[in-house]
Formats: C-alpha cells, structure tokens, sequence
C-alpha cells in the first residue's frame, strides 16, 4: 500500500511542479532564455495569497484569484521593463543576450525575495485552507484535503492552458511566435504583445501554484527556490520549451522523487534531480520525450 | 577611432595599471584603520574581489556564464579542511592540494559542458553547484554537515591575514595581466566573440575552454581555501547560490571582461554593503536594484563608465 500511496502523491505533487514548469518552458519557447525569478513568481503568489486572507480578512476562495492577479501583473511588468533588449534588438547586449537574460533575472530573484524579507518579514506564514475537512480517502490512500483540492485545480487549470493553446486564436499566435518569431511578425502576429501574454500566463501559474500550496508549506521569502530548480529540471528534461514534455516530465519527476525520497534517500533527493537534469543536458540536449523540432 | 590607445592591448595596460593602482592603495589601507572587525571586512571584500576575478576570467574574458564560483569556493575550503580534519595535514600541503582539486574539477566540469551554451550552460553549472553543496550538507560522517567544520588557522594577526589576501589579489592580478596580454587571452577573448569563427581560424577550442575553466575554478578554490583557514570555520553556506549571486553582481557592477571591474566591483559592494547592513539591512535590495539597472543600461559597468570617450 506504501506503493500506491507514494505514486498517487507524487502524482500530484508532479501536478504542482507542472504549474511551475509549464509557464517556464513557455518562456524558453518563446525568448531562448531561462527565468531565474520564476521561483519568486511563485513566492509572490504563495504571499499574496497568504497576506490578503490574513491581513485583509479575504476569504481564501476570493485570495486564490487575487494571487493570480498579482502573478500576472508581475509576470508582464518583468517583461515591459527587463526582457524587451531581449528581441528588440537595441543595446549592446543583444550579442550576448543569454548572459544579460540570466544577469537580469538572477538580480530580479535576488530583489523580490529581499523585498518581501524585509517588507513582510522573514518568518514562515500559515496560509488558511480552502476547504476545511482534513483528509480525504481516495479508495485506499488517505489525502489531505487542501492537497485534492489544490491538485483537482491543477488539472482543471493544465488541461485549461492545453485547450487555450491549442485551439485558441491566441494560443495559436503563441506556437507561431515560439516556432519562428520573425515569420509570425511578417504574418501580422504581433510578437511582443504575444511575448507579454506569455510572461503573464506563467506569472499567472506560478503564482497559483504558491497559493495553492500555501496552507501546505508554510511560505517564507525564499520559498520559491526549491520549486524553481524542480521546474529546471522538468523543463530540460521534457525538451527546452515543449509545453507537452513539461507536462510529462513534471509528473515523472513529481512521482520518482517520491519514491526516492523513501526507498534510496531522503537526505539526498533534492540532489537526485539536478544530477537527472546534468545528465539530460550533457548526454541528451533535447531532452527525454522532445525531438529536435517541436511545437512552443 | 584607431588611434593606438584604443587598441586592446593598450586598454588593457590600462586597466592593469588601475587594479594594480587599487590593490597598492589597499596596502596603505592598514595604516590608517586599526580595528580588527574592520580588517576582517576587508580580507572578506578581498576573498570576493578574487572569486570576481575567477568568475570574470570564465564569464567576461572566455564567454563561459557559469553558476558555481561559490561552489568552487567551498570546495577548496572543505579540501583544506577535510585534509586537517581526517589526516592531520598540514595547510602547508593542504591548501595546494585543494587548489590543485578544484583546479582538476573546473577541468572536469569544463570538459563535461563543452558542448553547451548559455542557458544550457548556466543550468547545467548550476545543478554542479546545487548538488555539491547538497551532498557536503548531507554527508554527516564525513563533513559534519551544516555544522561545519573547524580548520587551523595559518596565523592569528589580522594585519597579517590582509596583507597575506592582498599578496596573492597582485599575485592572481599579475598572473591574469601576463595571460590576457599573451596567446591564451586572445584565443579566450576570439573564443567568446565567435566560438565557430574561432575554432575555423585554427585555435584549440577544447583546450582553451577546458583551460580557462580550471584555472577559473582554482583560482576560486584558492581564495576558498584561504578564507576558510581565516574563518576557521567552513561550511556548505560558502556554497550557497547567494554567494555566487553577490560575485556575478560584483562584476557586473563593476564591469564585464576587465581586471579593474571586479576588484573595485567587489571592494564597492561588500564595504557599502556593511554600511547598510547598519542602516537597516537593506544591502541585497539596493545591490539586486543596482544589478539590474546596471545590466539593463550600463552593460559596461563601472568602468565602462569611466573610459567612455565623448
């Protein structure tokens, strides 16, 4: 029974770690380069969500959307003010855009996480749950309540963003722009409004997974660092940039941590996914399920 | 425009002659400040000012934007002091055993990520250094963990130890100066303007690259080591993605691809960063602040600013 009880919450805390990787594949889809503040997307969430259900007296319902608000609205504004030099092609750094994209992003994470640690402080908060039954039985496993509900919003939100980018026109305008930036801008695609949606999308979803987890972890500024390295690695491994192979990747990782964690070692299972994501890069650069040309 | 003062090896000269400018006004600093906490601010500012230096020969001079300087540093600090620690080892061999260590793992690593490229390269550096900083905190038995580990110290006068920090800063100054002035700066400098165009025109890209990486890694493994033996106490904090985090603000703020930028970067940012630690702890927002305003507008740095010609 350990077994099932491993699979189905690695299960879902690949559901959680698709929420965080998803926004940053979609990044590197669409600018080639990785967000080193994603992890903090996702601490601002996790502290909007926190703050207003606590200081404000929101109910933890009406903070959820609030969360993405606020994770929206960062995601855009680091894109008008930091990533333009990126593909607007002005300034000296255009030849050396990767350095000035990890330079400039690495600075951002470092800024909002000293923010908030001297703005709301460096203690842990506790988040209020958004049901309050405690544990739930799924057939055999017991879950935490606040864990189904979040992981149930989870896949409504996945399964969302796969129909958006699919069948929707804006969607579409986000594979043409990831596929070949200047071919969508000669086809009347207006990148650098598709480039803000993006940002915002994965502002959005990272912040919603700092919220849902809120009641679960306890938030403190540098919360999101841990979340941020597990997107990493399930970026590269399903193939830079593919929304798809995030996805997999993500419960992949989410479901073999967890039965690491238990059967080889707890101490060291943080370092089991960086040594995958070494390799990935070193023997297999396009990752496990991607192939060398792929969609977003 | 071509006039010879703006050739390479001229500003180069300059900028060799302004760090050495820098580092001799340090080694008057003594005579005026007298108080050991502010020496030990110093010798800190120093330790930083050679893994800018480091970072800087790998990311500013061969276009390598790795993420482990701090790693490398706390691996040359646990080489000397697991050597104390186990086998009794006297610093005397064990700190250039552990330069030689880190020397051989910049190597290695430098070997293994040949083939990537920026955030391929920054991703894999990163994991290198996430998963040795996880594997020193975790090895209980051997490291002691997250306690850390007490080393000797080489001597006990804080005069002492900051001109022994500013002795090898000329002396890693000096050394860099001699190789960026010869073949292997201009293969470094060809390698990060073109690696293809490079490697068609002849020049030994595996080489180079692989060279610059263990020399970067063991110049951070030295100024590890050494400020592990001035600490007398290592542990993985040395590590931490933070540190590396305050070296690549230090070079950017100082200035990219030059032997001034790093050291004045490094001076600038950790003395300022002790005055408003006072003022309410504030350092790392004004630091991030600056760091993204630099990179956003000023590419050059600092000293970008000053040579500017109207």
């Amino acid at each position: 029974m350990l077994a099932l009880d491993l699979f189905v919450n690695g299960l879902i805390f690949g559901l959680f770690y698709a929420l965080m990787a998803v926004g940053l594949a979609m990044i590197f889809g669409v600018l080639k380069v990785v967000n080193f503040a994603h992890g903090e997307f996702y601490m601002v969430g996790a502290y909007t969500y926190v703050l207003c259900a606590m200081k404000l007296g929101v109910p933890p319902w009406i903070a959820l959307p609030m969360a993405a608000a606020a994770g929206a609205a960062l995601g855009w504004t680091v894109e008008r003010l930091l990533m333009r030099p990126l593909y607007a092609g002005y300034g000296s750094w255009s030849i050396m855009k990767d350095e000035y994209a990890v330079v400039v992003t690495f600075g951002l994470s470092l800024l909002l996480v000293n923010l908030v640690d001297k703005i709301v402080g460096p203690y842990p908060y506790r988040g209020p749950p958004l049901i309050e039954t405690s544990r739930f039985a799924l057939g055999p496993v017991m879950l935490n309540g606040q864990k189904l509900i979040a992981a149930a919003i989870s896949i409504a939100l996945l399964v969302g963003l796969a129909l958006f980018i699919k069948r929707s026109l804006w969607g579409r305008q986000i594979q043409a722009v990831a596929q070949n930036r200047l071919g969508a801008s000669l086809a009347g695609i207006d990148a650098t409004r598709t480039t803000s949606l993006i940002f915002m999308i994965s502002g959005l979803l990272a912040a919603l997974a700092g919220a849902l987890l809120a009641p679960l972890i306890n938030p403190s500024p540098d919360v999101g660092s841990f979340p941020a390295i597990k997107s990493y690695v399930i970026v590269v491994l399903g193939g830079m940039g593919s929304i798809w192979g995030a996805m997999l990747a993500a419960l992949l990782l989410g479901v073999s941590e967890s039965f690491f964690a238990v059967y080889v070692s707890y101490d060291y299972r943080d370092a089991f996914g960086l040594l995958i994501l070494m390799l990935v890069l070193i023997f297999r650069p396009q990752g496990l399920i991607g192939e060398k040309g792929r969609d977003v | 425009m071509n006039d010879a003062r703006n050739l390479w090896s001229h500003r180069l000269r300059t900028d060799f002659r302004v760090a050495l400018a820098v580092a001799l006004a340090l080694a008057a600093v003594p005579l005026f400040v007298s108080s050991p906490y502010w020496l030990g601010i110093l010798v800190v500012s120093i330790y930083f000012a050679l893994l800018a230096l480091g970072w800087n020969l790998l990311a500013g001079f061969t276009g390598q934007f790795s993420l482990a300087p701090a790693a490398f540093a706390m691996l040359g600090a646990y080489g000397t002091a697991l050597l104390d620690y186990h086998w009794k080892v006297p610093l005397a061999i064990g700190i250039p055993t552990a330069i030689a260590g880190t020397a051989f793992l910049g190597w290695l690593l430098g070997r293994i990520v040949l083939r990537l490229k920026g955030p391929y390269l920054a991703l894999t550096t990163l994991s290198f250094a996430e998963i040795a900083r996880v594997v020193i905190g975790n090895s209980h038995e051997f490291t002691r963990g997250d306690q850390g580990l007490n080393v000797r110290t080489l001597m006990q006068s804080r005069v002492g130890y900051y001109y022994l920090f500013l002795a090898v800063l000329v002396a890693v100054l000096c050394g860099l100066y001699v190789l960026m002035r010869g073949r292997a700066g201009r293969f470094w400098l060809a390698i990060r303007d073109d690696e293809t165009g490079a490697a068609s025109r002849g020049i030994d890209v595996v080489r180079y690259k692989t060279l610059a990486f263990a020399l970067s890694c063991a110049i951070c493994g030295l100024a590890g080591s050494l400020y592990g033996t001035f600490s007398q106490l290592v542990s993985p904090e040395l590590g931490l993605l933070l540190q590396t985090g305050l070296v690549i603000s230090m070079v950017v703020i100082g200035g990219m691809g030059t032997l001034t930028g790093p050291i004045v970067g490094a001076l600038l940012v950790y003395l300022s960063s002790e005055w408003l630690r006072e003022v309410g702890n504030v350092q790392l927002i004004v630091f991030s602040f600056i760091v993204i305003v630099f990179a956003r507008f000023f590419r050059t740095g600092l000293w970008g600013l000053a040579t500017r010609r109207r």
